[in-house]
Protein backbone atom coordinates (compact mmCIF):
# COMPACT_ATOMS: atom_id res chain seq x y z
CA UNK A 1 0.00 0.00 0.00
CA UNK A 2 1.27 3.34 -0.71
CA UNK A 3 2.07 5.89 1.88
CA UNK A 4 2.47 9.38 2.19
CA UNK A 5 4.65 9.18 5.05
CA UNK A 6 6.59 12.54 5.68
CA UNK A 7 5.86 14.04 2.29
CA UNK A 8 3.37 16.79 3.22
CA UNK A 9 4.05 19.43 6.08
CA UNK A 10 2.22 21.42 8.64
CA UNK A 11 3.75 24.90 7.82
CA UNK A 12 2.23 27.07 9.75
CA UNK A 13 -0.47 27.55 12.30
CA UNK A 14 -3.31 30.25 13.40
CA UNK A 15 -5.81 31.02 15.80
CA UNK A 16 -8.80 33.81 16.76
CA UNK A 17 -9.08 34.65 20.35
CA UNK A 18 -11.39 31.78 21.75
CA UNK A 19 -14.33 33.49 24.03
CA UNK A 20 -17.97 32.76 24.97
CA UNK A 21 -19.45 35.56 22.59
CA UNK A 22 -17.42 36.12 19.49
CA UNK A 23 -19.40 38.86 18.07
CA UNK A 24 -18.70 37.74 14.36
CA UNK A 25 -19.82 35.04 11.90
CA UNK A 26 -17.69 31.97 11.41
CA UNK A 27 -17.03 33.38 8.15
CA UNK A 28 -15.04 36.03 9.91
CA UNK A 29 -13.39 33.71 12.39
CA UNK A 30 -12.24 31.04 9.30
CA UNK A 31 -10.93 34.14 7.81
CA UNK A 32 -8.58 35.36 10.81
CA UNK A 33 -7.61 31.83 11.66
CA UNK A 34 -6.64 30.82 8.13
CA UNK A 35 -4.71 34.58 6.98
CA UNK A 36 -3.18 34.21 10.43
CA UNK A 37 -1.64 30.64 10.04
CA UNK A 38 -0.32 31.96 6.84
CA UNK A 39 1.41 35.08 8.20
CA UNK A 40 2.56 32.06 10.27
CA UNK A 41 4.33 30.51 7.55
CA UNK A 42 5.02 33.01 5.58
CA UNK A 43 2.71 32.25 2.73
CA UNK A 44 0.06 34.90 1.29
CA UNK A 45 -3.53 33.99 -0.08
CA UNK A 46 -2.30 34.22 -3.72
CA UNK A 47 -0.04 31.27 -2.75
CA UNK A 48 -3.33 29.04 -1.44
CA UNK A 49 -4.39 26.22 -3.80
CA UNK A 50 -6.66 24.21 -1.65
CA UNK A 51 -9.32 24.72 1.83
CA UNK A 52 -10.31 22.12 3.70
CA UNK A 53 -13.38 22.23 6.83
CA UNK A 54 -15.38 20.09 8.55
CA UNK A 55 -18.71 21.19 9.93
CA UNK A 56 -21.93 19.54 11.64
CA UNK A 57 -24.56 22.50 9.61
CA UNK A 58 -22.71 25.22 12.02
CA UNK A 59 -20.14 26.79 10.10
CA UNK A 60 -18.94 28.26 6.16
CA UNK A 61 -17.86 26.06 3.72
CA UNK A 62 -14.88 26.25 1.64
CA UNK A 63 -17.19 27.45 -1.56
CA UNK A 64 -17.59 30.30 0.86
CA UNK A 65 -14.81 31.05 2.35
CA UNK A 66 -12.48 30.62 -1.12
CA UNK A 67 -14.20 34.18 -2.85
CA UNK A 68 -14.96 35.99 0.01
CA UNK A 69 -11.20 35.81 1.01
CA UNK A 70 -10.22 36.53 -2.96
CA UNK A 71 -8.19 33.20 -3.01
CA UNK A 72 -7.44 33.16 -7.02
CA UNK A 73 -8.09 29.26 -7.66
CA UNK A 74 -9.09 26.33 -5.52
CA UNK A 75 -7.98 23.02 -7.28
CA UNK A 76 -8.69 20.99 -3.98
CA UNK A 77 -10.99 21.52 -1.12
CA UNK A 78 -12.96 19.93 1.09
CA UNK A 79 -15.88 20.37 3.27
CA UNK A 80 -16.56 16.84 5.45
CA UNK A 81 -19.61 16.19 7.41
CA UNK A 82 -19.28 15.61 10.72
CA UNK A 83 -17.71 16.70 14.41
CA UNK A 84 -14.81 15.98 16.17
CA UNK A 85 -14.34 12.35 15.17
CA UNK A 86 -13.25 13.50 11.31
CA UNK A 87 -11.48 16.77 12.72
CA UNK A 88 -7.61 15.01 12.40
CA UNK A 89 -9.25 13.11 8.73
CA UNK A 90 -9.18 16.72 7.47
CA UNK A 91 -5.53 17.63 7.71
CA UNK A 92 -4.64 14.20 6.80
CA UNK A 93 -6.68 14.18 3.57
CA UNK A 94 -5.10 17.77 2.83
CA UNK A 95 -1.37 15.87 3.71
CA UNK A 96 -2.65 13.39 0.75
CA UNK A 97 -4.09 16.19 -1.79
CA UNK A 98 -0.51 17.67 -1.65
CA UNK A 99 1.48 14.37 -1.59
CA UNK A 100 -0.85 12.95 -4.49
CA UNK A 101 0.31 16.77 -6.41
CA UNK A 102 -3.59 17.78 -5.97
CA UNK A 103 -2.82 20.71 -4.78
CA UNK A 104 0.02 22.74 -3.14
CA UNK A 105 -0.92 24.92 -0.08
CA UNK A 106 -4.08 23.75 1.51
CA UNK A 107 -5.70 25.36 5.01
CA UNK A 108 -7.49 23.47 7.11
CA UNK A 109 -9.48 25.64 9.27
CA UNK A 110 -12.55 24.97 11.80
CA UNK A 111 -14.29 27.46 12.58
CA UNK A 112 -17.23 27.39 15.36
CA UNK A 113 -19.51 29.78 17.66
CA UNK A 114 -19.67 26.75 19.80
CA UNK A 115 -21.29 29.01 22.66
CA UNK A 116 -23.02 31.84 21.22
CA UNK A 117 -24.61 30.67 18.19
CA UNK A 118 -24.68 26.53 18.10
CA UNK A 119 -24.31 24.64 21.09
CA UNK A 120 -23.72 20.80 20.68
CA UNK A 121 -26.91 19.06 21.84
CA UNK A 122 -27.26 22.20 23.87
CA UNK A 123 -30.90 23.77 24.30
CA UNK A 124 -32.98 24.80 21.38
CA UNK A 125 -30.66 23.08 19.08
CA UNK A 126 -32.14 19.76 17.10
CA UNK A 127 -29.79 16.92 16.81
CA UNK A 128 -27.63 15.96 13.65
CA UNK A 129 -29.40 13.88 11.18
CA UNK A 130 -28.55 10.86 12.30
CA UNK A 131 -30.98 7.77 12.10
CA UNK A 132 -30.01 6.39 15.59
CA UNK A 133 -30.85 8.91 17.43
CA UNK A 134 -34.24 8.97 17.04
CA UNK A 135 -33.92 5.40 19.34
CA UNK A 136 -32.00 8.06 22.44
CA UNK A 137 -33.89 11.59 22.11
CA UNK A 138 -37.42 10.91 22.95
CA UNK A 139 -36.07 9.96 26.39
CA UNK A 140 -33.89 12.93 26.81
CA UNK A 141 -30.56 11.43 25.73
CA UNK A 142 -29.23 13.15 22.50
CA UNK A 143 -26.54 15.69 24.96
CA UNK A 144 -22.76 14.87 23.87
CA UNK A 145 -21.96 15.20 28.33
CA UNK A 146 -24.96 12.69 28.17
CA UNK A 147 -23.09 9.71 25.69
CA UNK A 148 -19.99 10.25 27.15
CA UNK A 149 -21.29 9.77 30.52
CA UNK A 150 -22.74 6.23 29.48
CA UNK A 151 -19.83 5.58 28.05
CA UNK A 152 -17.21 6.43 31.00
CA UNK A 153 -20.27 4.48 33.48
CA UNK A 154 -19.78 1.21 31.33
CA UNK A 155 -16.08 1.93 32.02
CA UNK A 156 -16.24 2.03 35.60
CA UNK A 157 -18.58 -0.47 35.67
CA UNK A 158 -16.15 -3.27 33.66
CA UNK A 159 -12.74 -2.01 35.46
CA UNK A 160 -13.47 -0.10 38.74
CA UNK A 161 -12.02 3.21 36.99
CA UNK A 162 -12.93 5.97 39.58
CA UNK A 163 -14.31 9.96 39.71
CA UNK A 164 -10.91 10.62 41.39
CA UNK A 165 -8.99 9.08 38.76
CA UNK A 166 -11.45 11.17 35.62
CA UNK A 167 -11.01 14.20 38.29
CA UNK A 168 -7.44 13.74 37.85
CA UNK A 169 -7.20 14.42 34.06
CA UNK A 170 -9.53 17.51 35.05
CA UNK A 171 -6.77 18.88 37.29
CA UNK A 172 -3.78 18.14 35.65
CA UNK A 173 -5.04 19.48 32.20
CA UNK A 174 -5.83 22.35 34.21
CA UNK A 175 -2.08 23.08 35.10
CA UNK A 176 -0.83 22.91 31.79
CA UNK A 177 -3.30 26.09 31.06
CA UNK A 178 -2.37 27.99 33.91
CA UNK A 179 0.99 28.26 31.39
CA UNK A 180 -1.33 28.49 28.42
CA UNK A 181 -2.07 32.74 27.52
CA UNK A 182 -4.19 31.46 25.34
CA UNK A 183 -6.47 29.45 27.48
CA UNK A 184 -9.94 30.49 28.52
CA UNK A 185 -9.44 28.81 32.22
CA UNK A 186 -6.01 29.69 33.42
CA UNK A 187 -7.20 29.04 37.13
CA UNK A 188 -5.86 26.01 38.96
CA UNK A 189 -8.70 23.76 40.22
CA UNK A 190 -8.05 20.43 42.91
CA UNK A 191 -9.28 17.30 43.22
CA UNK A 192 -11.54 18.64 45.77
CA UNK A 193 -12.76 21.59 43.41
CA UNK A 194 -13.80 18.61 40.88
CA UNK A 195 -15.39 16.52 43.12
CA UNK A 196 -17.62 19.36 44.39
CA UNK A 197 -18.38 20.76 40.84
CA UNK A 198 -22.39 19.89 40.24
CA UNK A 199 -23.53 16.89 38.44
CA UNK A 200 -24.34 17.38 34.45
CA UNK A 201 -25.00 13.80 33.82
CA UNK A 202 -23.46 11.32 36.47
CA UNK A 203 -20.99 10.32 36.06
CA UNK A 204 -19.95 13.31 34.67
CA UNK A 205 -19.37 16.90 36.28
CA UNK A 206 -19.07 20.31 35.13
CA UNK A 207 -15.58 19.55 35.65
CA UNK A 208 -15.47 16.53 33.04
CA UNK A 209 -17.14 18.71 30.08
CA UNK A 210 -14.83 20.87 27.62
CA UNK A 211 -15.75 24.60 27.07
CA UNK A 212 -18.15 25.36 24.32
CA UNK A 213 -15.77 28.20 22.87
CA UNK A 214 -16.55 30.48 19.93
CA UNK A 215 -13.25 30.64 17.82
CA UNK A 216 -11.16 29.62 15.09
CA UNK A 217 -8.03 27.59 14.60
CA UNK A 218 -6.01 27.20 10.98
CA UNK A 219 -3.09 25.24 10.05
CA UNK A 220 -1.49 25.35 6.64
CA UNK A 221 -0.35 22.11 4.88
CA UNK A 222 2.44 22.23 2.35
CA UNK A 223 4.83 19.83 0.78
CA UNK A 224 8.05 19.16 2.78
CA UNK A 225 10.13 20.69 0.29
CA UNK A 226 8.44 24.14 0.57
CA UNK A 227 8.35 23.70 4.00
CA UNK A 228 11.73 23.90 4.78
CA UNK A 229 11.62 26.84 2.53
CA UNK A 230 9.12 28.84 4.55
CA UNK A 231 9.87 30.88 7.70
CA UNK A 232 8.98 28.22 10.64
CA UNK A 233 10.25 24.73 10.81
CA UNK A 234 7.87 22.27 9.41
CA UNK A 235 6.43 19.84 10.92
CA UNK A 236 5.60 16.57 8.89
CA UNK A 237 2.85 14.66 9.14
CA UNK A 238 4.57 10.98 9.18
CA UNK A 239 1.33 9.49 9.77
CA UNK A 240 -2.14 9.60 9.50
CA UNK A 241 -4.97 7.33 9.88
CA UNK A 242 -8.99 7.45 9.75
CA UNK A 243 -11.61 5.33 9.74
CA UNK A 244 -14.12 3.44 11.40
CA UNK A 245 -17.41 1.27 12.12
CA UNK A 246 -20.94 1.77 12.50
CA UNK A 247 -22.92 2.87 16.19
CA UNK A 248 -24.75 1.03 18.80
CA UNK A 249 -25.51 -1.62 15.95
CA UNK A 250 -25.52 -5.12 16.77
CA UNK A 251 -22.90 -7.36 15.22
CA UNK A 252 -21.10 -4.11 13.60
CA UNK A 253 -17.56 -4.65 13.64
CA UNK A 254 -15.06 -4.87 16.73
CA UNK A 255 -15.32 -1.22 17.75
CA UNK A 256 -17.61 0.46 20.75
CA UNK A 257 -20.13 -0.17 18.31
CA UNK A 258 -23.39 -2.38 19.97
CA UNK A 259 -21.39 -4.60 21.93
CA UNK A 260 -18.66 -2.77 24.06
CA UNK A 261 -19.03 1.07 24.94
CA UNK A 262 -15.23 0.05 26.28
CA UNK A 263 -13.21 0.18 23.43
CA UNK A 264 -13.12 3.15 20.80
CA UNK A 265 -12.46 3.13 17.32
CA UNK A 266 -8.86 4.52 18.14
CA UNK A 267 -8.08 0.53 19.03
CA UNK A 268 -9.21 -0.11 15.17
CA UNK A 269 -6.83 2.83 13.66
CA UNK A 270 -4.00 2.82 16.04
CA UNK A 271 -2.00 0.08 14.60
CA UNK A 272 -2.74 1.08 11.06
CA UNK A 273 -1.30 4.81 12.20
CA UNK A 274 1.62 3.73 14.32
CA UNK A 275 3.00 1.65 10.91
CA UNK A 276 2.36 4.63 8.70
CA UNK A 277 4.63 6.54 10.81
CA UNK A 278 7.22 3.98 11.67
CA UNK A 279 6.70 4.26 15.78
CA UNK A 280 5.51 2.99 18.55
CA UNK A 281 3.58 4.50 21.77
CA UNK A 282 6.86 4.18 23.34
CA UNK A 283 8.35 7.16 21.00
CA UNK A 284 5.33 9.23 21.56
CA UNK A 285 6.79 12.21 23.56
CA UNK A 286 3.43 14.22 23.56
CA UNK A 287 0.20 13.35 23.06
CA UNK A 288 -2.72 15.94 22.52
CA UNK A 289 -5.86 13.16 23.03
CA UNK A 290 -9.68 14.39 22.09
CA UNK A 291 -10.99 15.64 25.39
CA UNK A 292 -14.39 16.82 25.35
CA UNK A 293 -14.74 15.17 28.29
CA UNK A 294 -12.40 13.80 30.80
CA UNK A 295 -13.52 10.13 29.83
CA UNK A 296 -12.22 10.32 26.19
CA UNK A 297 -8.69 11.25 27.35
CA UNK A 298 -8.60 7.72 29.74
CA UNK A 299 -9.80 5.33 26.96
CA UNK A 300 -7.88 6.56 24.21
CA UNK A 301 -4.56 6.20 26.67
CA UNK A 302 -5.76 2.44 26.56
CA UNK A 303 -6.73 2.18 22.94
CA UNK A 304 -3.81 3.81 21.37
CA UNK A 305 -1.55 1.66 23.99
CA UNK A 306 0.31 3.71 26.77
CA UNK A 307 -1.38 1.12 28.91
CA UNK A 308 -3.49 -1.94 29.15
CA UNK A 309 -7.21 -2.11 28.58
CA UNK A 310 -8.51 -0.92 32.11
CA UNK A 311 -5.61 0.64 33.38
CA UNK A 312 -6.41 4.45 31.86
CA UNK A 313 -7.37 5.41 35.56
CA UNK A 314 -4.36 4.38 36.98
CA UNK A 315 -2.17 5.39 34.48
CA UNK A 316 -3.61 9.28 34.87
CA UNK A 317 -3.09 8.28 38.87
CA UNK A 318 0.45 7.71 38.44
CA UNK A 319 1.17 11.31 37.40
CA UNK A 320 2.73 9.78 34.16
CA UNK A 321 0.51 11.96 31.87
CA UNK A 322 1.45 15.45 33.47
CA UNK A 323 3.89 17.85 31.85
CA UNK A 324 6.80 16.37 33.43
CA UNK A 325 5.68 12.83 33.14
CA UNK A 326 6.67 10.08 30.90
CA UNK A 327 3.31 11.30 28.40
CA UNK A 328 2.77 14.70 28.80
CA UNK A 329 -1.11 14.59 27.62
CA UNK A 330 -2.75 18.26 26.19
CA UNK A 331 0.04 20.16 27.18
CA UNK A 332 -2.20 23.64 26.29
CA UNK A 333 -4.86 22.47 28.67
CA UNK A 334 -6.87 20.82 25.78
CA UNK A 335 -10.42 21.62 25.28
CA UNK A 336 -11.38 21.12 29.19
CA UNK A 337 -9.21 24.89 29.50
CA UNK A 338 -7.90 25.89 27.01
CA UNK A 339 -11.07 26.17 24.69
CA UNK A 340 -13.10 24.05 22.30
CA UNK A 341 -12.17 24.24 18.50
CA UNK A 342 -13.67 20.80 17.80
CA UNK A 343 -10.29 19.32 17.33
CA UNK A 344 -7.56 21.42 15.43
CA UNK A 345 -6.25 23.53 18.19
CA UNK A 346 -4.87 20.09 19.43
CA UNK A 347 -3.21 20.13 16.06
CA UNK A 348 -1.94 23.56 16.29
CA UNK A 349 -0.65 22.60 20.12
CA UNK A 350 1.45 19.68 18.61
CA UNK A 351 2.89 22.12 15.94
CA UNK A 352 3.79 24.48 19.04
CA UNK A 353 5.57 21.10 20.93
CA UNK A 354 7.55 20.41 17.65
CA UNK A 355 8.87 23.64 16.95
CA UNK A 356 10.02 24.19 20.32
CA UNK A 357 8.15 27.52 20.65
CA UNK A 358 5.42 26.22 23.28
CA UNK A 359 6.47 29.33 26.07
CA UNK A 360 6.56 28.00 29.03
CA UNK A 361 4.11 24.05 28.74
CA UNK A 362 7.25 23.34 26.31
CA UNK A 363 7.90 19.34 26.74
CA UNK A 364 12.14 19.70 25.98
CA UNK A 365 13.29 17.94 23.42
CA UNK A 366 9.32 16.88 21.91
CA UNK A 367 9.89 15.47 18.52
CA UNK A 368 7.19 13.04 17.98
CA UNK A 369 3.47 14.21 18.75
CA UNK A 370 0.47 12.01 19.01
CA UNK A 371 -2.72 14.17 18.01
CA UNK A 372 -6.11 12.73 17.92
CA UNK A 373 -9.90 12.88 17.43
CA UNK A 374 -12.93 11.84 19.40
CA UNK A 375 -12.49 8.59 19.54
CA UNK A 376 -15.64 7.01 17.54
CA UNK A 377 -18.02 7.32 19.75
CA UNK A 378 -21.27 9.43 18.47
CA UNK A 379 -20.34 9.07 14.24
CA UNK A 380 -18.60 5.61 15.02
CA UNK A 381 -15.17 6.37 13.20
CA UNK A 382 -12.68 8.75 14.63
CA UNK A 383 -9.32 9.74 13.30
CA UNK A 384 -5.59 11.00 14.15
CA UNK A 385 -2.02 12.25 13.32
CA UNK A 386 0.93 11.22 14.20
CA UNK A 387 3.27 14.23 13.77
CA UNK A 388 7.25 14.62 14.10
CA UNK A 389 9.47 17.66 13.94
CA UNK A 390 12.02 18.19 10.42
CA UNK A 391 15.56 18.38 12.14
CA UNK B 1 -44.92 13.90 34.50
CA UNK B 2 -43.71 15.29 31.29
CA UNK B 3 -43.54 12.73 28.88
CA UNK B 4 -45.85 14.53 26.41
CA UNK B 5 -43.53 17.22 25.92
CA UNK B 6 -40.67 14.90 24.90
CA UNK B 7 -39.27 14.77 21.66
CA UNK B 8 -40.61 12.84 19.29
CA UNK B 9 -38.60 9.92 17.35
CA UNK B 10 -37.86 10.82 13.59
CA UNK B 11 -38.60 7.34 11.91
CA UNK B 12 -36.85 6.50 8.82
CA UNK B 13 -38.53 4.10 6.13
CA UNK B 14 -36.59 1.11 7.77
CA UNK B 15 -37.69 1.63 11.45
CA UNK B 16 -41.51 2.73 10.71
CA UNK B 17 -42.29 -1.31 11.30
CA UNK B 18 -40.45 -1.19 14.55
CA UNK B 19 -42.33 2.14 15.98
CA UNK B 20 -45.88 0.86 14.62
CA UNK B 21 -45.06 -2.60 16.83
CA UNK B 22 -44.08 0.13 19.72
CA UNK B 23 -47.47 1.68 19.05
CA UNK B 24 -49.26 -1.78 19.50
CA UNK B 25 -46.96 -2.44 23.00
CA UNK B 26 -45.26 -5.28 20.88
CA UNK B 27 -41.33 -4.90 20.94
CA UNK B 28 -40.00 -6.29 17.82
CA UNK B 29 -36.19 -6.89 16.47
CA UNK B 30 -35.23 -7.99 12.87
CA UNK B 31 -34.70 -11.56 11.80
CA UNK B 32 -32.43 -12.27 8.95
CA UNK B 33 -33.91 -14.54 6.64
CA UNK B 34 -30.67 -14.97 5.05
CA UNK B 35 -28.87 -16.02 8.39
CA UNK B 36 -30.98 -16.12 11.20
CA UNK B 37 -29.23 -13.39 13.00
CA UNK B 38 -31.15 -11.15 15.23
CA UNK B 39 -30.50 -7.24 14.94
CA UNK B 40 -31.56 -3.68 16.26
CA UNK B 41 -31.57 -0.85 15.37
CA UNK B 42 -33.80 -1.28 11.60
CA UNK B 43 -31.73 -1.44 8.82
CA UNK B 44 -32.74 -2.94 5.42
CA UNK B 45 -29.67 -5.16 4.87
CA UNK B 46 -27.72 -8.27 6.89
CA UNK B 47 -24.60 -6.65 7.54
CA UNK B 48 -23.66 -10.71 8.30
CA UNK B 49 -24.92 -11.91 4.99
CA UNK B 50 -26.48 -8.76 3.39
CA UNK B 51 -29.44 -10.77 2.40
CA UNK B 52 -31.85 -7.98 1.91
CA UNK B 53 -34.85 -10.61 3.75
CA UNK B 54 -36.29 -10.24 7.10
CA UNK B 55 -38.54 -11.18 9.43
CA UNK B 56 -39.94 -8.47 12.26
CA UNK B 57 -40.12 -10.96 15.35
CA UNK B 58 -41.14 -10.65 18.88
CA UNK B 59 -38.76 -10.33 21.57
CA UNK B 60 -39.62 -10.78 25.24
CA UNK B 61 -39.04 -7.19 26.31
CA UNK B 62 -36.62 -7.96 28.81
CA UNK B 63 -32.73 -7.88 29.52
CA UNK B 64 -30.17 -6.68 31.65
CA UNK B 65 -28.84 -3.01 32.53
CA UNK B 66 -25.16 -2.35 30.57
CA UNK B 67 -24.94 1.10 31.76
CA UNK B 68 -26.55 3.86 32.53
CA UNK B 69 -26.72 7.70 33.36
CA UNK B 70 -28.36 10.21 35.90
CA UNK B 71 -29.09 13.07 33.95
CA UNK B 72 -29.34 16.53 35.90
CA UNK B 73 -28.43 19.68 33.07
CA UNK B 74 -31.44 20.18 31.47
CA UNK B 75 -30.70 20.43 27.86
CA UNK B 76 -34.38 20.81 26.36
CA UNK B 77 -36.20 22.83 28.13
CA UNK B 78 -39.70 20.47 27.62
CA UNK B 79 -37.75 17.54 29.59
CA UNK B 80 -37.03 20.66 32.55
CA UNK B 81 -39.74 19.07 34.82
CA UNK B 82 -38.38 15.62 34.79
CA UNK B 83 -34.33 16.16 36.05
CA UNK B 84 -32.79 14.31 37.24
CA UNK B 85 -33.94 11.31 35.11
CA UNK B 86 -31.93 8.14 34.46
CA UNK B 87 -31.46 6.62 31.00
CA UNK B 88 -30.52 3.07 30.55
CA UNK B 89 -28.34 0.92 28.17
CA UNK B 90 -30.25 -2.02 27.92
CA UNK B 91 -29.08 -5.79 26.70
CA UNK B 92 -32.09 -7.53 25.42
CA UNK B 93 -31.88 -11.22 26.32
CA UNK B 94 -32.28 -12.55 22.93
CA UNK B 95 -29.00 -10.91 21.89
CA UNK B 96 -26.43 -9.39 24.50
CA UNK B 97 -24.96 -7.02 21.43
CA UNK B 98 -28.34 -5.78 20.88
CA UNK B 99 -29.03 -2.68 22.66
CA UNK B 100 -32.16 -0.36 23.30
CA UNK B 101 -32.43 2.77 25.04
CA UNK B 102 -34.80 4.11 27.34
CA UNK B 103 -35.69 6.07 30.62
CA UNK B 104 -35.81 4.40 33.96
CA UNK B 105 -39.96 4.46 34.04
CA UNK B 106 -40.09 4.01 37.90
CA UNK B 107 -37.75 3.21 40.42
CA UNK B 108 -34.99 4.59 42.52
CA UNK B 109 -31.52 4.95 39.98
CA UNK B 110 -29.56 4.93 43.41
CA UNK B 111 -30.78 1.30 42.70
CA UNK B 112 -29.08 0.58 39.49
CA UNK B 113 -26.46 -1.48 38.84
CA UNK B 114 -24.61 -3.46 36.17
CA UNK B 115 -26.32 -6.61 34.87
CA UNK B 116 -29.77 -5.78 36.95
CA UNK B 117 -32.43 -7.18 35.38
CA UNK B 118 -35.25 -5.05 33.60
CA UNK B 119 -38.54 -5.11 31.59
CA UNK B 120 -39.94 -2.92 28.91
CA UNK B 121 -42.98 -0.68 29.89
CA UNK B 122 -44.64 0.94 26.99
CA UNK B 123 -45.98 4.68 27.40
CA UNK B 124 -48.52 6.51 24.92
CA UNK B 125 -47.26 9.56 25.39
CA UNK B 126 -50.10 10.85 22.89
CA UNK B 127 -52.06 9.39 19.83
CA UNK B 128 -49.68 8.78 18.04
CA UNK B 129 -46.89 7.94 19.48
CA UNK B 130 -45.66 4.98 21.99
CA UNK B 131 -41.95 4.73 24.00
CA UNK B 132 -40.40 1.97 25.21
CA UNK B 133 -38.70 2.59 28.74
CA UNK B 134 -37.27 -0.03 31.43
CA UNK B 135 -38.09 -0.85 35.20
CA UNK B 136 -36.84 -3.74 37.20
CA UNK B 137 -38.08 -7.17 37.08
CA UNK B 138 -38.69 -9.33 39.67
Amino acid sequence: MGSFRDQAAIAGVGYTPFSKDSGVSTLTLAADAILAALDDAGLTLDQVDGLATHRVGDSTPPWVVAPALGVPEVSWYLDQFGGGSVSHSVVAQAAMAVAAGVAETVVCYRAINARSEFRMGGTGRAPAPIFDVQYQAPYGYFAPPQQFAMYARAHMNAYGTTHEQLGTIAVTQRANAVKNPRALKRDPITLDDYLASRWIAEPLRLLDCCLETDGACAVVVTSRERARDLRRPPVLVSGAAWGGGDSFFSGAGSGPSGSDFTVTEAARIAPRLYAMAGVGPQDIDVAELYDCFTYSVLVQLEDYGFCAKGEGGAYVESGATAIDGALPVNTHGGFLSEGYVHGINHIAEAVAQLRGDAGDRQVPGAEVALSTAQPGYVLAGTSALILRSDR
Amino acid sequence: MGTAQRPRPEVDRDSAPWWEAVRRHELTVQKCEGCGVLRFPARAVCNKCRSREWAWVPVRGTGTVYSWIVNHQVFMRSMADEVPFAVLAVRLDEGADMLMYGDLAEGDPAALRPGLPVEAVFTDVDEATTLVRWRERD
